[in-house]
């Protein structure tokens, strides 16, 4: 399985965990950061299913979902399970790192939930 | 003009029997009731005279398709084209949309056009999905082969329905890449695409078999331009 | 001492599909109805702000604040364009007022314009998806129907909202886009035809689930403009009734939804408003219509309770109970809102500031106009209320 590769960042100061990276935490300002990755089973917070997609994909419906990681890193992915049914707030899923869409024919990868 | 039936004899190619669209109808989302029903080859004069406005119409390919679609017609109706249909959406006795396509033989169902003049309302999803009803459902066909001349066709109906490509195999109307519909597509995407009611109440199905009324030239092109005014 | 800014004069250009106009065109047609509006004749105007998000991209043409005051012969007026994603629009009136009550320049010339219809749909849909996280986000193929999408969901779970309220918003504002000759729909909609019926599956698909097609708002070309000058200037220059910026608030939230404790909580939204009706020495209740940002209808119910005029989780009940329709409690969306008005990004808070001065003017039908209208409130939602612009508006007396 593919590493994860998201870098987030935990303010040296106070804790709070960020991804995306922000120059100045978001609770205290303080600008030292220590690198983690995100890591562990995710928690599903937030998930729909999208039917008017932008260029560039080539499936009908795209399922994308934001989770919380084991370790409080929160980040947006795709969800892969066949029906929407088999989703609900708070349920937990694996993350695994894998081609979510091609830019000039080339695989971009990213965050997919299982 | 006489037509020397000795000679169509040698023209015209023998034809297979085709099972009739049974009408239906369809609520649309202002609650207007759209019948869908089989135009015969009598309706074609009258379905010319809606057509021929979209020749010089070239907003989302309507010249093309009003082009082509118009050709179909005529030839259905002097007998050139073998085993064509056209579907046509009323809503008050008045022409909406309509489709047309052939029967290849018992397996392959050819669908040719989609023309909506109402604009807004899934008019022409509505009548392509009737199309689609027609061939695998009251044909009986294992498949209909499918193009799209417009980004908005391709989006209903390629993406929508999840048509299958056909590398290498020619539509009929040539061009662009050939897509199918198989039965099983069909039916799996029929919960969600193919919509109506049937049988249609007598009152509004008399009113649409009555007659097919064409608003005039200019209210079809401002139905499908919609031009907004400064 | 900041002056006081009017609203003289106010202009668009009904909204739709324009293959037949450019960009520019749009944009000067609305400039020219404001200008004329305003009772400007000949007169120039000191400084242009101009809104729009994506002529770079989807025109390929940059400098269009330049561009616009070549085209109307405004030079040598000072001219800027203004991005701030959907909230381009209240962004661009907010400069024009901050340069008018510091005194620097008189009279300004505020347009707002999109030309979105250029590029097929998907490519569209892809230039507003610009405006999600680069990394965080962009790369999955989320849509700002799809943050709406999640959004719903949360609001479902957290505070009862249901597709019924929704439905009552999107049937509502297409009924008042039927009646507004600048709106892009002008289709009355019904419950049978996108809820009731067995054909509304195919009459009102899942767009983002669980929201449907007739809960977003269209694709739409347009712009829209308004004149502003000091209020103690505007006897001199309109014979109509000035409409007075009372206050105005801007905020901004996280980029990302993920990054905000709770996601259904619009920041940006309520400090947006506070402020701006503290600047006005108002309350929410003093309120006599409101144009929000409904670009999905859940987005009108939420914004209506973060902005203040409805508890959290009653702005839903209070649209199936008529107090947000004309006649009722709190008429929202008279425009028919961004759901049947259209939403040419940058045009659209410009437009609701329009639409706003006609209220307060009392210049439209009775099929639109609240009664004795006195003041006023816009809200421009940019992103996903990442960045949020309000109005207070008044009609000077």
């Amino acid at each position: 399985m593919d590493e994860i590769k998201i870098t987030a960042y935990k303010c040296k100061k106070c804790g709070r965990i960020h991804f995306p990276f922000h120059d100045r935490c978001l609770d205290c300002i303080a600008r030292d950061f220590e690198e983690i990755k995100p890591e562990g089973p995710v928690r599903l917070l937030a998930f729909t299913e999208i039917y008017n997609l932008p260029w560039g994909f080539d499936v009908r419906t795209l399922k994308i979902g934001v989770v919380e990681f084991a370790n409080k890193v929160k980040a947006m992915g795709q969800i892969d399970v066949d029906e929407m049914g088999d989703l609900k707030t708070g349920m937990k899923l694996t993350a695994y790192w894998e081609p979510v869409r091609k830019t000039a024919d080339e695989d971009v990868f990213g965050l997919v939930f299982r | 003009m006489a037509v020397d039936m000795d000679l169509e004899g040698v023209l015209r190619a023998p034809e297979i029997d085709m099972a009739p669209y049974p009408p239906k109808v369809i609520t649309l989302a202002n609650s207007k009731k759209m019948v869908v029903r089989q135009a015969s080859m009598a309706d074609v004069p009258v379905l010319l005279k809606a057509v021929r406005p979209t020749l010089d119409i070239p907003r989302d390919y309507y010249d093309i398709v009003g082009a082509r679609l118009y050709a179909e017609l005529l030839g259905w109706y002097k007998h050139r084209v073998r085993n064509e249909y056209c579907l046509v959406g009323q809503i008050d006795g008045y022409l909406v949309g309509l489709v047309n396509g052939r029967m290849v033989d018992h397996d392959i169902g050819m669908s040719y056009h989609t023309l909506a003049i109402d604009r807004g309302l899934r008019v022409g999803s509505h009548l392509f999905a009737s199309k689609m009803e027609y061939h695998i459902e009251f044909l009986e066909q294992q498949e209909v082969w499918i193009t799209a001349e417009s980004p908005i066709g391709f989006r209903r109906w390629m993406i929508e329905y999840g048509l299958i490509k056909q590398e290498g195999v020619q539509h009929e109307l040539g061009g662009a890449t050939s897509y199918k519909l198989t039965r099983d597509l069909y039916f799996e995407t029929k919960p969600r695409l193919v919509a109506g009611q049937r049988p249609v109440p007598k009152k509004i199905l008399d009113l649409a078999m009555a007659k097919i009324i064409v608003a005039d030239e200019s209210d079809i092109r401002e139905k499908i331009c919609g031009v907004k005014g400064r | 001492m900041m002056r006081q800014v009017a609203i003289i004069g106010a202009g668009m250009i009904p909204f739709g599909r324009r293959d037949e106009d450019t960009l520019l065109d749009m944009l000067a047609y609305a400039s020219l109805k404001a200008l004329d509006d305003a009772g400007m004749g000949d007169k120039g105007v000191d400084a242009v702000y101009v809104a729009n998000m994506g002529a770079g991209i989807l025109q390929h043409q940059t400098s269009v604040a330049s561009a616009l005051v070549d085209r109307l012969s405004l030079m040598p007026a000072a001219a800027d364009a203004i991005e701030n994603g959907p909230a381009s629009g209240a962004s661009a009136i907010k400069n024009g007022v901050l340069a008018v009550a510091s005194g620097y320049y008189d009279y300004v010339l505020v347009a707002g314009g999109e030309k979105m219809r250029e590029v097929v749909g998907w490519k569209a849909t892809d230039f507003v998806c610009t405006m999600t996280h680069p990394e965080a986000e962009y790369p999955y193929g989320v849509t700002l129907p799809g943050m709406a999408g999640m959004f719903t969901r949360l609001y479902m779970e957290q505070y009862g909202l249901t597709r019924e309220q929704l439905i009552a918003v999107a049937i509502k504002n297409q009924k008042m886009g039927s009646l507004n000759p600048n709106a892009h729909v002008e289709m009355i909609i019904t419950k049978e035809g996108i809820a009731d019926s067995p054909d509304s599956v195919v009459n009102n698909p899942m767009a983002a689930d669980p929201l449907h097609l007739y809960d977003m708002c269209p694709v739409s070309d347009g712009a829209a403009a308004v004149i502003l000058c000091p209020l103690e200037l505007a006897k001199k220059v309109t014979k109509k009734t000035p409409v007075v910026v009372a206050g105005f608030g801007q905020a901004t939230d996280t980029h990302t939804l993920q990054e905000r404790e709770d996601p259904t909580d619009l920041k940006a939204v309520t400090l947006a408003s506070r402020q701006a009706f503290e600047m006005a020495k108002l309350t929410p209740k003093d309120v006599d219509f409101a144009e929000l940002h409904d670009a999905f209808t859940i987005l009108e119910i939420a914004e209506s309770e973060h902005a203040g005029f409805f508890k959290k989780g009653a702005g839903g009940k209070a649209v199936e109970k008529g107090e947000t329709s004309l006649g009722g409690k709190l008429p929202i969306n008279m425009s028919g809102g961004l759901k049947a008005r259209g939403h040419p990004v940058g045009a659209t808070g410009v437009a609701q500031v329009v639409d706003s001065v006609f209220q307060l003017r009392h210049e439209l039908g009775k099929d639109r106009q609240v009664k004795g209208a006195k003041i006023g409130f816009t809200l421009n939602f940019g992103g996903f209320g990442n960045n949020v612009v309000a109005f207070v508006l008044t009609r000077a007396e």
